[in-house]
């Protein structure tokens, strides 16, 4: 079946990397996924590091990985603002893990309470929402 | 009347002068279109993180009350100004006119028998304010050719926490607006408290050149949204957002408009050397000609003698 169309607009600090016409955002806040449609009642919200599924139609998906962000919907228009924003398919493993890794030694030595040590906590639950992507595919 | 030679050397020294500020300009207008990518990408992000995070501030009501951020404070006893300038200079009156700005709004809170206190990014403001005997608060140096997102965060989270603090019940910040290479507008925003925050034109007409989002901002639209996670703590994390993405927002402004601006001090310099050279090749050969003439009377009248 074929869902009313709503406009998303996904903007980074890199510029605007989509503004359609969709059926369907599918994306994370920090309470969990959710799936934005047309017509959603106004929402504002954080998001957290995952897959972001624009569904143009049933079987047309464009995907990226996001970083943290907010999403806001208001009168049938899903404004996304993601700190980074990346292709899913130009996810690099290798280059993950080793990200992974840093972080895990910056927040294993670091003073648990310092700006530092909350930055590599930050990066690498990043860096596995990233992982977990690429294992899903 | 000068010698040949020593005219000879002067023009010798104008082209080298004049070789340098070519290359001056071609690494800023290189720098330059850099800067402006960087700036141009990241205004409809900022415009709209900033929106967002007025109407959230303004839709949580009575939970605004308890966001310090959002408060404001009254009376004013203290007021934070961000000077952005450059580290280097040869960029005209780029860094002099924030200065001076800066240094007219300090007298002005003076004025109200209020405290400036300074807070300078790039080393121009930074030698200045020290040399015109201010106390800065806050120094930042080394990045002003390419802020990087992690610059704008540690500046801001120094002017969160002065203001949670108290040392400061206001921020203000200056710097050079970028509007094309060749103009740059000096200006003034209001950082902190959010609520009395500029609101920038672009902001609140779409920045996206979207029809929605000046819509949006209707009143008729006051639906109370659904917050995830609930709007107190949203607010905790959007405002710092807000005064870091508008800092970030202010350097890269001021590192295009320094780039700009430096480039065209150094077209104006080249030229200039150019005009000179000119000048003094015209000076070199009236000498040139003054020595011929001397030396066909010296001639003229030696011959004369024998006669």
């Amino acid at each position: 079946m074929a869902h009313a169309r709503f406009i998303a607009e996904v903007l980074t600090p890199e510029g605007e990397a989509f503004n359609e016409e969709v059926e369907m955002v599918s994306t994370r806040t920090t309470l969990g996924l959710i799936g934005i449609l047309a017509n959603h009642a106004p929402l504002l919200a954080r998001l957290e590091p995952t897959e972001l599924r624009l569904y143009r139609s049933e079987n047309e998906i464009v995907r990226f990985a996001q970083g943290e962000g907010y999403v806001q919907v208001v009168d049938n228009h899903a404004l996304l603002l993601v700190e980074e924003l990346i292709d899913t398919s130009e996810l690099d493993r290798s280059e993950l893990e080793r990200l992974r890794e840093e972080a895990e030694r910056v927040s294993a030595s670091a003073d648990a309470d310092s700006e530092s040590a909350a930055y590599a906590r930050r990066e690498i639950r990043r860096v596995e929402a990233f992982l977990s992507i690429l294992d899903e595919k | 009347m000068a010698s040949q030679r020593e005219v000879r050397n002067r023009i010798a020294s104008f082209k080298n002068i004049q070789k340098i500020t070519r290359a001056m300009e071609a690494v800023s207008a290189a720098r330059l279109r850099r800067a402006e990518q960087r700036v141009t990408a990241l205004r409809p992000y900022a415009s709209a993180l900033r929106r967002m995070t007025r109407q959230a501030a303004r839709d949580a009501g009575a939970v605004a009350a308890r966001v310090p951020l959002l408060t404001v404070r009254e009376p004013e006893e203290s007021v934070g100004i961000l000077l952005v300038t450059a580290d280097r200079g040869l960029a005209g009156a780029f860094n002099s006119q924030i200065i001076r700005a800066g240094v007219q709004l300090g007298a002005e809170v003076e004025g109200n028998r209020q405290s400036p206190v300074w807070f300078a990014t790039g080393r121009r403001g930074v030698s200045s304010l020290t040399f015109r005997g201010r106390q800065l608060a806050g120094a930042y140096t080394g990045f002003t050719d390419r802020p990087a997102y992690a610059d704008a965060r540690r500046i801001a989270s120094d002017l969160v926490t002065a203001y949670l603090d108290g040392a400061v019940d206001r921020v203000e910040i200056i710097y050079n607006g970028y509007v094309s290479p060749l103009t740059q507008r000096v200006t003034r925003e209001t950082l902190l408290p959010v609520a009395a925050a500029t609101i920038r034109a672009e902001d609140e007409g779409d920045g996206s050149g979207e029809s929605g989002a000046a819509a949006r901002d209707t009143p008729r639209r006051r639906v109370f949204p659904e917050y995830e996670p609930d709007p107190d703590k949203i607010l905790r994390v959007l405002l710092p957002a807000y005064v870091e993405i508008s800092v970030y927002r202010a350097l890269l402004e001021s590192t295009a408009s320094e780039h700009g601006a430096r480039m065209t001090a150094m077209r104006n310099a080249s030229e200039n050397a150019g005009e000179l050279i000119e000048n003094l090749a015209l000076e070199m050969n009236r000498a040139r000609q003054a020595e011929i003439t001397q030396e066909i009377l010296e001639v003229v009248a030696g011959a004369g003698s024998l006669v």
